[in-house]
């Protein structure tokens, strides 16, 4: 019997939490081997912040710029939002991608920040619709190693990752579903989603 | 099937005892479906499949309360009291008694290369591997994985039903429960005769993977806890997707090797 919610099947979530940490959406037409790079260079980036000596709040710091410049922030918002992001009014929209913004950058920082001897290897690609996934195994000291796959798409003609998957669960997908769940349980209200939002940074800073 | 068939152990009954009451629960309350003039909110009901979700919900606050003040204290006490490379032989000992039911499985998902490894396995770990403890067949080529009759049954075509989260026994769906029960059937520890202290055995080695697997994904699941504004929704987003992709996965088994000493047929 199983006490915990997830267990195995959650270790993706882990999974997904600590890539997540690195995910975004968006979609386009990148070439596989322009992704292959993009991806390369990127969690190259990544691994280097993650692994190196400083605390956590100059790690964090540090990765708020690669995610800017590398995930397609913006786009991954507006999908975690659903089909509610268009019953928002534009002052809504704008201040919920905004603390999604920070939201994500402290999940990211949150979950990498304890980590260190972090390695990836890249494994591949494969075209999804006009998006490519790049495939690649994360290996961190003492931990099974970690599948995770990019997703990569082109925004303004600029590769960015707009998702990533780890063992087999999307990031964005949880997020959705996550935040479809809390609207559905407190009558559809965007203002509810954007105050829990604040809630969530305020503890995240105390 | 790794450390989920741990838990398939002694406390079976109990198990479908608690399957039972969850159903007839589920009865006296169901989800509201949304009106068919809301597409979108239908769209997502239908996604999300989870018709006794009332019922769930109950189940999950009563699983959280018990892990809060009961599993999660426990955890971190063994992760506290036992070193690190105590508590990874432990676990692969764990695992490794797991190999008979995973062979299985993986033959019922007719995976040679799965199979192969896990008999491998099997053989390697229990006799130079110190009973489990060492999981010297990683190194010789024989990585670990692990999967569950509930994905056999997946990749038959069997669909995954409606989600139901059960006390003791956290995310799951018709099809996984009945994939538990051929599980346990499979695993030859249910058919060993009592006496002998193999009852007490079970027992220990289910209280033990039970707290060997808390303490795995301490990390991952109080992640989830703190950072998700709705904790059960993720957690039931994670479990499908996972669940799909094992699936998925199992559809597209990695192509037998011929071993590089064989001698290589003729195209």
């Amino acid at each position: 019997m199983r006490l915990m919610p997830t267990r195995r099947k959650i270790l993706c979530l882990a999974a997904a939490t600590c890539a997540l940490a690195v995910a975004g959406i968006a979609p386009a037409s990148a070439q596989n081997a322009g992704a292959d790079a993009f991806i390369r260079n990127f969690a190259t980036d990544l691994v280097a912040i993650v692994n190196g000596p400083e605390p956590a709040a100059q790690k964090k710091a540090a990765l708020g710029p690669v995610i800017g410049r590398d995930v397609d922030v913006s786009g991954v918002a507006r999908f975690c939002l659903g089909r509610f992001w268009s019953t928002a009014t534009p002052e809504q929209q704008a201040e919920y991608t905004k603390l999604f913004q920070q939201v994500l950058l402290n999940q990211i920082s949150g979950h990498l920040g304890d980590y260190r001897g972090v390695s990836y290897v890249l494994t591949g690609d494969t075209p999804q619709g006009s998006n490519t996934l790049v495939g690649t195994t994360i290996t961190r000291p003492n931990q099974q190693p970690i599948n995770v796959q990019w997703v990569v798409g082109s925004v303004g003609g600029t590769p960015k990752v707009v998702d990533v998957i780890a063992e087999g669960t999307s990031m964005r997908i949880t997020q959705r579903s996550d935040y479809a769940s809390y609207l559905g349980q407190h009558g559809d209200r965007i203002d509810a989603l954007i105050a829990a939002l604040h809630r969530q940074l305020d503890n995240s800073a105390s | 099937m790794h450390l989920t068939t741990l838990h398939q152990g002694p406390a079976r009954r109990s198990l479908a005892a608690a399957a039972l009451a969850a159903g007839a629960l589920a009865l006296a309350s169901c989800a509201t479906k949304p009106p068919a003039t809301d597409a979108d909110a239908v769209q997502d009901y239908e996604q999300t499949n989870d018709p006794l979700e009332p019922t769930n919900r109950f189940f999950y606050r009563v699983d959280d309360s018990l892990d809060r003040y009961t599993l999660k204290p426990l955890a971190e006490g063994y992760i506290f009291v036992v070193p690190s490379p105590v508590r990874t032989g432990l676990h692969n000992a764990l695992a490794n008694l797991t190999s008979p039911v995973l062979f299985a499985d993986d033959v019922s998902q007719a995976n040679p290369q799965h199979a192969g490894d896990t008999f491998m396995r099997f053989v390697i770990n229990s006799t130079i591997g110190g009973a489990g403890v060492f999981d010297v067949a990683k190194g010789f080529g024989y990585p670990a994985h692990d999967t569950n009759f509930g994905i056999t049954l997946g990749l038959w075509g069997v669909p995954t039903g409606p989600f139901l989260y059960l006390p003791f026994v956290g995310p799951s769906s018709p099809r996984a429960l009945v994939g538990r029960g051929a599980d346990t059937v499979l695993d030859p520890f249910t058919w060993v005769p009592r006496g002998y202290g193999l009852k007490t055995l079970n027992w220990a080695r289910y209280g033990v993977g039970i707290v060997d697997e808390r303490a795995t994904y301490m990390g991952d699941i109080d992640h989830v806890k703190a950072s998700a504004l709705d904790p059960y929704a993720t957690f039931r987003s994670l479990y499908r997707q996972n669940i799909n992709s094992q699936v998925e996965a199992a559809k597209h088994p990695a192509p037998t090797t011929t071993p590089s000493w064989g001698t290589q047929p003729a195209p």
